[in-house]
């Protein structure tokens, strides 16, 4: 008996004709139908270049809030990540949970107090704990107010006031950064 | 999934066609491009420092030496650029804008007089708004003024 190299074949049992036949070799056109990889390979290169060069190792420090109109600054530093305190027109808030309205702080202190005693109570506790977290490391103090740019001063001196009592000397103010050079931007 | 290299081979010998195997290579890069799209930042923002005087910098026990103090007042009518005893009035210029640029002028003359100053008070009345503090802030960075203080008008003492 002649010896064959061994091959794919099908039992009798199963009613397969185009598949017997292909495995026979009696078949005439081939199914093999190969698929043309190149243009997908150079899109997802391309997509994976353009995501690598906006990576960012920090993450997003700064959500954009729908009710806050930053505004622009050329020379900019980039955000660390401290407590933010966001400004609008209506409303103060502290890492996203409210901590005064802007007619509280629009409205003259009948003491002269400007502190804002919720938002300085709660950094008071976030300096407690992040000495509590890094014994090691030194306050730095920073912290960052995400302010609407029609935000007038009153309103912010309360809150950089209550920040100062907190422990937070270093305020930052978030900006849209724009290009040094650039166009000198709508007039005020 | 492969892509195979024709050699041309005609010759009734073993073909050298060669099978790359495309299916790890895509498999990573659609690994990239899912990780990349999930921790992608769109929105670029940056920061602008600034101090403030805080509590017991002032009062020390020893006497402040004399220093050169320079501060631009921002109110309603244009900026007051006060250098020492000096104050230079900068109002808004006809379409009722605040002038940077002459601004930006006066500090960089400043800064050429006082090379080693580096330190700068914008002080502020209620009314202004931020942006416009913002911009203050910003001409006095490109003027070489980087430890900038924002404070209240009534705190500046002039």
């Amino acid at each position: 008996m002649p010896i064959h190299a061994p091959h794919a074949h099908l039992y009798d049992s199963v009613k397969l004709e185009v598949a017997k036949a292909k495995l026979g070799h009696e078949g005439r056109k081939s199914l093999y139908a190969p698929l043309n990889l190149v243009a997908y390979i150079d899109m997802m290169t391309m997509l994976v270049i353009f995501l690598l060069m906006s990576f960012s190792a920090t993450g997003e420090i700064l959500f954009v809030q729908k009710n806050i109109v930053l505004p622009d600054a050329q020379n900019w530093t980039e955000l660390e990540r401290a407590p933010v305190i966001g400004v609008s027109k209506d409303v103060v808030t502290l890492d996203g949970s409210q901590v005064a309205t802007a007619d509280e702080l629009m409205k003259d202190s009948s003491t002269g107090d400007f502190k804002i005693a919720e938002l300085h109570d709660k950094l008071v506790t976030l300096k407690n704990n992040y000495k509590l977290l890094h014994p090691s490391e030194e306050f730095n103090g920073i912290a960052i107010i995400q302010s609407d740019k029609n935000v007038e001063f009153k309103m912010l001196k309360k809150i950089m006031y209550s920040c100062a009592v907190a422990g937070y000397q270093n305020v930052n103010f978030a900006v849209t950064p724009k290009a040094k050079g650039g166009g000198s931007g709508p007039a005020m | 999934m492969s892509v195979s290299v024709e050699s041309g081979n005609k010759g009734g010998k073993k073909p050298l066609n060669a099978d790359l195997n495309l299916v790890p290579y895509i498999d990573l890069l659609t690994c990239m491009v899912a990780f990349l799209l999930i921790t992608a930042v769109w929105s670029q923002l940056a920061r602008l420092e600034a101090h403030q005087k805080g509590q017991g910098q002032a009062g020390e026990d020893t006497p402040p030496e004399k220093v050169f103090k320079l501060v631009v007042l921002v109110n309603d009518s244009g900026f007051n650029l006060v250098a020492d005893q000096d104050q230079q009035p900068i109002p808004k210029n006809g379409a009722g804008m605040y002038d940077y640029e002459k601004l930006g002028n006066e500090l960089k003359k400043l800064k050429d007089t006082h090379a080693d100053k580096t330190d700068i008070q914008v002080a502020s009345d209620d009314t202004i708004k931020f942006e416009v503090l913002v911009r203050t802030m910003d001409t006095a960075l490109s003027s070489r003024f980087p430890d900038i203080s924002l404070i209240d008008s009534g705190g500046a003492g002039i």
